[in-house]
């Protein structure tokens, strides 16, 4: 073989190193490690810079939660910057707050993780005087519930249901859990649950007529019967719905508001529908850390963001409810008459919070393992 | 007694001694002291001294058995797809070389995720199954989370570890060799089977290992071609820490799990010296 043809293994060496380089590069950037920083804008000029609240405060949040025009707006009127950190979970907040200087100021936990962070010290009560919000006229559904009576350290951001959502090839329009499990078990892998043992051990739970928030062995192992028995029918376990029911893949799925309103608006053939046998409703909830580096400032953007006008505009941007009717008056008719995002009374009556003691169970979740490793 | 070190050596050795201590012993200390404490009742680690995690994980055979199947399998078939290849661009593509290796690395740059949540698109309802659909060749193809789409993951994200260490020992390999055993009258079956497959039994070997160990700790192809429906170790990790938030039972099964993986490890290197070494005339690696 003329040696022509032979790569020297400097060539290989160098074609191998720019491409780990590359690849390294694009990982970092890509592989969606949690705390993927959004800083609206850099430099902390503009308005009135404050002396007290310094030049910045680290939102800990979920993805498309907050409108950037109106974190934007907040720094002009502050001179505060406001750097968002995304987060996929609850659970990946509390990780970061558990280990300690964290550097978060404000942290949006779902209910359920409340109790533990307030016994755990992780976060502090609120300072009403400060924030200026007066909760007496919200509505009941959300605000002083078991897991923050009188809410002392937190205040809902927004509330929504777990649902279901089906497309029209489904030919069928469930209405209860037990319906839509029967479905899912009757098709060839059609029907997506999420990948969280709160929502889809309770959702099954209630098919079973157990509890939404069922911890006892008895119940759990009904309920680890009922879904293994399932699974091989099942599409997916996984909380990525929407690409699966949007490619046709996947006809009913287990999703949260923010999935169905998305999938919905995009495509009138869905719908999401809140059983009327129970199920879940939950609420994400602003709450300062404990070890806030920057409470003053995070005084204050509460304070801003509980503005009726602000907190609509953020609704509108987010596509959540509110628990402020003040707030609702302002809210896109389109927004408020959307059943999806603001179900009424009756339609949300059955359903109940996730408690602490289900999202803490060591016995759900080892069911849940057992579900998905079976 | 032992001879005193002379303090030079003891200064030149210091910084691997350090990078030893900090990256290799303190983190396998943390993982140990925690796998053998309780979880705390909010979730996380409290302190305690228990083996109980080690015997749970009796009861947690399933993502272990799941994951050996499919890297074994997955090596396997990445092995018949990269040794043909190899051979044929070590051997046979002349001035092509190049390209074609650059073909084989270049997807390499991409972010893995990028490139596994694409198939996730090819193999759905809209992709590859509506063309053969519409082509009359099948009528209801499922590919998307099922085995076969994880295998087919795992040799498209892993066929590059395989084919460059195979690629080298061909490559490296005397074509008299070859020209010799056909004079000697050997066919090309047995010219493949008794000289050039032996010789490049090293490349396998370490392709094999090279894609066997990073398979084996595979968490994002099971989540995203088989929709969370296969459980691999590194699910059943992510799980632990994440959603139990069981710190212990975590540690306890990421140690396993190492352990597995070095005796995979030894068992593979003696198998890859003792062929070097028979590739090599005999002589000791």
């Amino acid at each position: 073989m003329p040696p022509m043809n032979n790569i020297s293994r400097r060539d290989l060496l160098r074609l191998l190193g720019y491409g780990s380089l590359a690849s390294a590069g694009v990982a970092g950037f890509a592989a969606c490690s949690p705390p993927e920083s959004e800083g609206t804008d850099s430099g902390s000029g503009g308005g009135g810079g404050d002396g007290e609240l310094g030049s910045e405060l680290t939102l800990a949040t979920w993805p498309n939660y907050d409108d950037p025009e109106l974190l934007e707006k907040f720094r002009e009127e502050t001179g505060v910057r406001v750097n968002v950190q995304v987060y996929g979970s609850t659970e990946e907040m509390e990780t970061l707050l558990r280990a300690g200087n964290s550097g978060i100021d404000i942290a949006v936990p779902s209910q359920y993780a409340i109790p533990g962070w307030i016994s755990s010290k992780l976060i502090q009560p609120l300072d009403y005087d400060k924030i200026d919000v007066d909760l007496s006229g919200w509505n009941k559904a959300v605000v002083d519930q078991e897991f923050d009576p009188g809410n002392e350290y937190t205040i809902p951001k927004h509330w929504g249901t777990t649902g279901m959502i089906y497309s029209e090839e489904l030919g069928e329009e469930p209405t209860t859990w037990r319906e839509f499990f029967e479905l899912a078990g009757s098709l060839d892998r059609r029907a997506t649950i999420v990948d969280h043992q709160i929502s889809s051990i309770g959702s099954a739970a209630v098919a079973l007529g157990l509890d939404f928030n069922v911890q006892d062995p008895q119940g759990l192992s009904e309920v680890a019967d009922y879904l293994i028995g399932m699974k091989s029918k099942l599409f997916a376990i996984s909380s990525d719905v929407q690409p699966g029911l949007r490619n046709g893949d996947s006809w009913l799925s287990i999703a949260w508001t923010g999935d169905g309103v998305q999938v919905v608006r995009d495509n009138p053939t869905f719908k999401y529908v809140i059983a009327s046998d129970g199920g879940e409703i939950w609420s994400d909830n602003w709450s300062v850390a404990a070890d806030a580096p920057h409470p003053e400032a995070a005084w204050a953007f509460l304070k801003f963001i509980h503005e009726p006008e602000n907190a609509a505009a953020n609704i509108n941007f987010t596509l959540y409810a509110h628990g402020d009717p003040e707030v609702n008056e302002l809210v896109d008719k389109e927004v408020v008459d959307n059943p999806v995002v603001y179900p009424d009374d009756d339609t949300i009556a059955p359903l109940s919070f996730a408690t602490a003691e289900t999202y803490n169970s060591p016995d759900r979740a080892k069911t849940w393992s057992r579900i998905k490793s079976s | 007694m032992p001879k005193l070190i002379p303090r030079a050596s003891t200064l030149s050795t210091a910084p691997a001694v350090a990078w030893f201590v900090v990256f290799m012993v303190a983190p396998l200390t943390v993982l140990f002291v925690v796998s053998v404490g309780v979880r705390g009742p909010d979730g996380g680690y409290a302190g305690g001294f228990t083996f109980d995690n080690y015997l749970e994980l009796g009861n947690r055979l399933a993502p272990i058995w799941n994951t050996l199947k499919f890297s074994l399998l997955g090596t396997a078939v990445t092995l018949l797809v990269a040794y043909p290849l190899a051979y044929y661009i070590a051997v046979k593509a002349g001035r092509r070389k190049l390209v074609l290796l650059a073909l084989v690395i270049v997807p390499f740059w991409t972010s893995m995720l990028i490139r596994t949540y694409a198939w996730t698109f090819l193999l759905g309802s809209n992709g590859l199954p509506a063309v053969l659909r519409e082509w009359g060749v099948v009528d209801d193809l499922r590919l998307l989370n099922t085995p076969f789409a994880i295998v087919l993951g795992i040799v498209y994200n892993y066929l590059p570890l395989m084919l460059l260490p195979i690629y080298v020992a061909l490559e490296r390999l005397d074509p008299s060799l070859r020209a010799a055993s056909k004079d000697l009258g050997a066919g090309r079956l047995a010219t493949f089977r008794q000289v050039t497959l032996p010789l490049s039994a090293p490349g396998v070997v370490g392709g094999c290992l090279l894609v066997l160990i990073p398979v084996m700790g595979e968490y994002l192809i099971p989540v995203l071609l088989g929709g969370g429906r296969s459980y691999f170790l590194g699910n059943a990790l992510a799980d632990l820490f994440l959603q139990s938030r069981n710190w212990p039972l975590g540690a306890a099964l990421a140690g396993a799990f190492i352990l597995l993986m070095t005796a995979i490890l030894l068992v593979g290197t003696a198998v890859a010296r003792r062929l070097s070494g028979a590739a090599t005339t005999g002589s000791p690696a």
